[in-house]
């Protein structure tokens, strides 16, 4: 297989969880900022903390209200973060690799890109948020399951999954460090808010019955951020996600680096106790994880889509 | 009650009312009577309701759009998909003719061979005086670089593309050689598989002999060449890219061919000179290359410097004997307007032979007899350079403007060698649905030609129609459509 190929193959699946993610992460935000009552600490704003951006945000936008930073995240092609911009970059990655995957999935990303390019930038978008954003996610989840049923599962699928899950574990982080950035003042409603904010990220990952299921205890800040990192059988875990990536590799060539860097990042996983994590503390921790996924997406990059043979030119 | 109306008024086809004039029609010898290969075809056509016919070729659209054959038009700065035009009218080829013309295009690309490797290495024929070398010096496409090069079997074109034409006088001439680049067979593959689902029934009775062995024909030429001793040598097709306008036939034929489709940037040349891809199990030796990408930006060690596109060292390793390129570097020097009048005596120097399909008959401007002969009468000629493609930079004169005509006395004048002129072809017509109605309309084809240690020409081609009224512009850039083509054998199964 060309290293071309699995390169925008996996780049492919990148954009599509990222897309995903990304519809799920506003869809949070915005039910927080419902249910949360005002002065509690949250604001839009940290929403652009969270992915990084604060630096092209405040250089394209003079105020950070809802409406510039809701377009900035969802219709702003000038931010190769947002929605619509990760959108085309999919479709471009696919539209390369046509050959390659079966013409269903090209017709459900291609569609998909079109109906984002209608409707996020749409002034109807605030309006109709949350189906905008559904229809969105479902319309991932339909190509993630054409890729699955109508494509080989070959060294060109392995690289699919591999993309998926590196950016699934990556957006699962982002979506829980929206509980670590959201501060809640001490005081009688302490835990009722907090049990609400908490149960907003279960949602956001579809998380929610399966962490009742599973956990079987009331919602606890500590219990959601474990199940969200550990729990080796919920797809959107941290921990799953890496697991599927090692799962993968086991069917390429090389994958010895690959495979040690992602079994030490998993054991830093695990070994971690969130219980006394502080909002602070976890932060940082979130963040680091987030660089050695970068770290470990870079291993990938040098392993199988750049040969190093002819670098001397 | 209701009484339901069983028939509406029905049109059918009426080949009596069909009229192609002065021009020579491939189906129909005059009004009411269809060439031999072609009378049952003629009959069924005839058979079938207005509304029957429409259906077929909405049918054929839809197949198209699904199938999602395109050809990429570039306007406006922008790159636009569009749906292959096709008429569902088959275009007909008697098999005792097409025999004849097979030899002809065999004869033809075997004498072209010849005349580029000796081009690059003893210039015989320069020598002899058959070919002046005034024209060799100032060809553009021939490429030092590829002196005393002998490729294998001595084949430089391995895939050529021949238009041909019918003129009214029913006789088909050569109108030019393409062997540089020639595309269109994915779309002559297409069309039949459009033609065989839009009209099932008419295969069944007669014999029309198959077109989708070429992608296999292709694959065993370009194994033929393989450096390396070896069952499963590694060949792969080259492409400029998703922009180029033959993109889709690019990737249609790696498909058909079970190869890798690559872009330059996915080889390298190493420091043994041996061609690689870089695939996700290291590098992985290439052994022969169906480039699609002009000798211009093939490499840019050895070419034009500022290509992106090419391999750097693809010639040198090319020299080294170490990969094959089919066509190999330097083969356009004989793809050429004005070579093209040289070729019957080509034909005749290498092959001893006289030339089976004749050329237009062509004015050489650099001969000061001709070109006094064609600046008088640039009106009722088509004046056209040596090096251009596509119908471009053209002057045809009896649609020409004043100034257009002393535009082109002045470039003749300046640059003889540059340019030929031709008589304008009446080109033939075939029958062809416009607007739900079925109307003459001109075309050409474009038939298929593999060289290696054997030769190898599709059945048919592809034959290329002018969809507007009286036009003689096949080109599908320019509203050109097309048809599929059917050699019928004698004899009906």
């Amino acid at each position: 297989m060309l290293s071309r190929v699995a390169e925008r193959l996996y780049w492919m699946a990148r954009y599509i969880e990222r897309a995903e993610n990304t519809a799920r992460l506003v869809s949070v935000y915005s039910m927080l900022l419902l249910d949360l009552p005002r002065g509690v600490g949250i604001h839009w704003r940290q929403l652009v903390e969270i992915y990084g951006g604060n630096e092209l945000f405040y250089s394209r936008y003079r105020s950070d209200g809802e409406s510039n930073i809701l377009k900035f995240i969802a219709a702003d092609t000038g931010n190769p973060g947002s929605l619509l911009a990760t959108l085309a970059m999919a479709r471009e990655n696919v539209r390369t690799t046509r050959d390659q995957i079966p013409s269903e999935a090209w017709q459900a990303i291609n569609e998909l890109y079109l109906f984002g390019r209608r409707r996020l930038p749409a002034p109807t978008f605030r309006k109709n948020l949350h189906r905008i954003l559904s229809e969105i996610i479902a319309r991932c989840q339909r190509t993630t399951g054409v890729l699955s049923g109508a494509m080989s599962h070959g060294p060109g699928y392995q690289f699919v999954r591999i993309g998926r899950n590196i950016e699934r574990a990556d957006m699962t982080s982002r979506i829980v460090d929206v509980g670590s950035t959201t501060l809640i003042a001490e005081g009688d409603e302490r835990k009722i808010l907090a049990n609400r904010l908490w149960m907003n990220v279960l949602n956001a990952l579809s998380a929610h019955q399966m962490y009742r299921q599973y956990v079987r205890r009331r919602i606890r800040r500590g219990d959601v951020i474990r199940y969200l990192m550990e729990d080796a059988d919920f797809p959107r875990s941290v921990s799953h996600s890496l697991l599927q990536l090692q799962e993968c590799l086991g069917q390429l060539p090389n994958q010895k680096k690959p495979e040690q860097a992602i079994a030490r990042l998993r054991k830093s996983i695990m070994k971690q106790e969130f219980e006394d994590l502080a909002g602070d503390s976890l932060h940082k921790f979130i963040d680091h994880l987030q660089e050695d996924l970068a770290g470990i997406h870079q291993i990938i990059a040098r392993t199988w889509f750049v040969t190093e043979v002819d670098e001397k030119v | 009650m209701i009484i339901r109306v069983l028939y509406n008024v029905t049109m059918r086809i009426d080949w009596s009312r069909y009229d192609p004039g002065k021009f020579y029609d491939e189906l129909i010898s005059t009004p009411g009577n269809p060439r031999t290969a072609s009378r049952s075809l003629a009959t069924y056509l005839g058979s079938l309701s207005d509304q029957q016919l429409n259906r077929r070729q909405r049918a054929a659209e839809l197949a198209i759009e699904e199938m999602g054959i395109t050809f990429t038009v570039y306007s406006e700065g922008q790159n636009i998909d569009r749906s292959w035009p096709f008429d569902i009218i088959p275009r007909i080829i008697a098999g005792r003719e097409w025999h004849r013309l097979q030899l002809g295009l065999t004869q033809r690309l075997s004498a072209l061979n010849m005349f580029i490797e000796d081009l690059y290495n003893e210039q015989k024929i320069v020598k002899d005086r058959v070919f002046p070398q005034t024209l060799l010096k100032g060809s553009q496409n021939f490429l030092k670089q590829c002196v005393g090069v002998k490729p294998l079997y001595g084949a430089w074109a391995h895939v050529c593309g021949t238009d041909l034409v019918r003129d009214s006088d029913g006789i088909m001439y050569v109108l030019e050689d393409n062997l540089r680049v020639p595309s269109g067979v994915s779309y002559m593959i297409e069309n039949r598989r459009i033609t065989k689902q839009v009209f099932p029934e008419l295969f069944r009775r007669r014999t029309i002999l198959p077109v989708d062995d070429y992608p296999a024909h292709l694959f065993d030429m370009l194994a033929s060449l393989s450096p390396r001793p070896l069952d499963h040598p590694e060949i792969v097709v080259l492409t400029p890219g998703i922009y180029n306008s033959a993109y889709f036939e690019h990737s249609f034929i790696a498909q058909q061919m079970g190869t890798e489709l690559v872009e330059g940037s996915d080889l390298f040349v190493d420091s043994d000179d041996c061609v690689y891809m870089r695939t996700i199990d290291g590098k992985q030796r290439v052994d022969v290359i169906y480039r699609r990408i002009n000798d211009d930006f093939l490499d840019p060690e050895a070419f034009r410097p500022d290509s992106r596109l090419g391999v750097r060292g693809l010639h040198r390793a090319w020299m080294a004997g170490n990969v094959a390129v089919a066509n190999a570097p330097g083969a356009g020097v004989a793809d050429d307007k004005v070579v093209y009048t040289f070729v019957p005596e080509i034909i005749r120097y290498y092959l001893d032979q006289d030339p089976i399909i004749p050329n237009v008959p062509s004015y050489r401007c650099m001969d000061k007899g001709s070109r006094e002969h064609v600046l008088k009468n640039l009106r009722s000629l088509v004046v056209k350079p040596a090096n251009e493609s596509g119908g471009y930079g053209m002057l045809v004169g009896p649609a020409s403007t004043a100034a257009e005509r002393k535009k082109f006395s002045n470039l003749i004048k300046r640059n003889p060698r540059n340019y030929i002129a031709q008589p304008v072809l009446s080109l033939s017509t075939a029958p062809t649905l416009c607007n739900q109605r079925v109307e003459p309309r001109h075309l050409d084809l474009r038939p298929f030609i593999l060289q290696s240690e054997q030769s190898y020409v599709t059945a048919g081609g592809l034959t290329r129609v002018a969809l507007s009224k009286g036009s003689l512009v096949v080109n599908s850039s320019q509203g050109g459509g097309s048809k599929d083509t059917w050699i019928i054998e004698s004899g009906t199964r």
